[in-house]
């Protein structure tokens, strides 16, 4: 074989160590700092039924803050929300949570129609109410989000809860790169919860 | 002076396939790279384009990170990404530099001026479809029109390599004799080949669909559940290993006096089918190993180089005989 042939095959070689190592550093990349445990906590969903804090053990749960008659950025995040509902509808251990920040207006009855406008089928997905003094300060000192000029106000974040009811990350509820980031890390969290 | 002119010539003609063959190889080294980003998952590693979270040199650390992307951060991705940018900017330089020498020197010759042109154009084109895949959170059909044009890119470079060798060295070709009506095997090959990549980078979006959805099932049960789609794909390599085995037979057999750059690049063609056949086996009766999946890409493109380098060849040789 030419001198050639050897270089090549050395140079396919180092490649090909080279690719599994960068394979394996972005397989283990993956960062979770432990923000802080979700705080005590008792709402009610849209059956009428007390969802707390001790919902969310064992869960993987994506909170999000939002208003029924919102026609600002709610109605995108309510549709990136809808799709991580369907994609990850398989997995049980996956919940969805919103939390209303406009309980004058958002009624039980009313979060009702909106599940059912949403296509939400199962309990995977909760939407929850409160007093609005409860809502705020839940967001402000619970999840360290915006809470003043509510309902308007409110933030865009989706929150990453882990089994623990521990708070791992915010993303951008309205912004397809943070929600693709949001997949994988949901996958990620989901994963280490099953095997 | 004559003599003068004529060596500088001939130094500069040297200058361009020095250039034509280092800009293949790395277009070649670029689709590995490029393979690797997708199987690694850093295809969004750096949520804008051309800047990688908003800097020229991606941050080191979260506390360099805008606001509004910390959430997307992954040191690791990020430079994944980010060196690919970077080779494919180097890429494009090398593409640059290839052009000016053939339109300096090669101008009268459209056998290389417009491949090479058209090969420049591509590339420009392929900055852009960068950008719109971060802008659509990579859009499947994105992402696969941005490794066909790589690939078309590089059997353009190839092409006017092969071209440039061949002035240089006239005589090379016209001792062989090559049977004149396989035109259309070389085109059925080069169609096969090209609608093969398709079917497997649809074959690796659906898995990723199956993943998202089920991203709890073990490897081995995502081939199973993207049903009878992948068996397309086994045909169609057999296929291709058929109608490669033809040409073999059409180019060292049924030859008068083939040169040995035929004789090794059809036999190298069906060395790598069987390489391929084997790694996709794997793929589908083991398990879905990343670097399987990225050398199974990345052989795919070296046989559609060495189909393009065959298909020179024989017209070559088909000219020289006119």
């Amino acid at each position: 074989m030419s001198k050639l042939v050897y270089y090549f095959i050395f140079f396919v070689l180092i490649m090909g160590i080279g690719a599994n190592w960068v394979i394996n550093k972005a397989n283990s990349s993956y960062e979770f700092p432990i923000k802080k445990p979700v705080p005590e906590f008792s709402f009610y969903n849209q059956d009428g039924k007390l969802f707390s804090e001790k919902n969310l053990e064992d869960k993987i749960t994506i909170l999000d803050f939002f208003f029924t008659s919102c026609a600002g950025p709610c109605p995108i995040m309510a549709y990136n929300m809808k799709e991580l509902y369907h994609d990850f509808s398989k997995i049980q251990e996956i919940q969805f949570v919103s939390i209303t920040v406009d309980p004058k207006i958002d009624s039980e009855t009313k979060l009702k129609q909106y599940a059912e406008v949403q296509g939400v089928y199962d309990s995977r997905w909760q939407f929850l109410f409160s007093d609005l003094d409860s809502i705020k300060n839940l967001k402000r000192n619970g999840f360290m989000l915006y809470a003043d000029e509510l309902p308007q106000g409110h933030a865009v974040k989706f929150v990453l809860i882990d089994q623990n009811g521990l708070i791992r990350k915010y993303f951008d509820g309205t912004d397809d790169a943070s929600i693709a980031s949001l997949r994988k890390d949901i996958t990620y969290l989901a994963k280490n919860l099953k095997f | 002076m004559k003599e003068i002119n004529y060596l500088n010539f001939k130094h500069n003609m040297k200058l361009f396939r020095i250039f034509s063959y280092i800009s293949t190889g790395l277009t070649y080294s670029l689709i590995f790279i490029g393979g690797m980003v997708r199987v690694s998952g850093a295809g969004m590693g750096c949520p804008d384009w051309p800047k990688c979270f908003d800097r020229w040199i991606p941050p080191t650390n979260i506390h360099q990170v805008p606001e509004q992307y910390v959430d997307q951060f992954n040191l690791v991705l990020a430079w994944i990404e980010y060196c690919n940018r970077l080779f494919g900017a180097l890429v494009g330089l090398t593409i640059t530099i290839t052009l000016i020498f053939a339109l300096r020197y090669y101008s009268h010759v459209s056998s290389i001026k417009w491949p090479i042109l058209m090969a420049f154009f591509l590339t420009l084109v392929e900055g852009w479809l960068g950008a719109v895949l971060v802008h659509t959170v990579l859009n499947p059909v994105t992402i696969t029109l941005h490794l066909l044009l790589a690939l078309i890119i590089v059997m353009l470079l190839l092409y006017a390599a092969q071209e440039a060798y061949y002035i240089q060295n006239p005589e090379i070709e016209k001792s062989s004799r090559y049977p004149a009506n396989i035109g259309w095997l070389f085109g059925l090959l080069s169609f096969a080949l090209i609608t093969e990549i398709i079917l497997g980078t649809e074959i690796r979006g659906g898995l990723e669909m199956i993943r998202k959805e089920n991203p709890l099932v073990e490897s081995e049960f995502l081939l199973y559940m993207l049903g009878p789609f992948k068996y397309a794909h086994t045909i169609l390599g057999f296929l291709i290993a058929g109608i490669s085995g033809l040409l073999w037979y059409y180019l060292v057999k049924k030859s008068m006096n083939p040169s040995s750059l035929i004789m090794q690049s059809s036999t190298l063609i069906l060395i790598f089918i069987m390489i391929q056949i084997i790694s996709g086996e794997i793929l589908v009766f083991f398990e879905l190993v990343p670097i399987i999946q990225l050398f199974h890409l990345w052989i795919a493109s070296w046989i559609l180089g060495l189909v393009s380098i065959q298909y020179c060849a024989w017209k070559k040789s088909l000219l020289s005989h006119e």
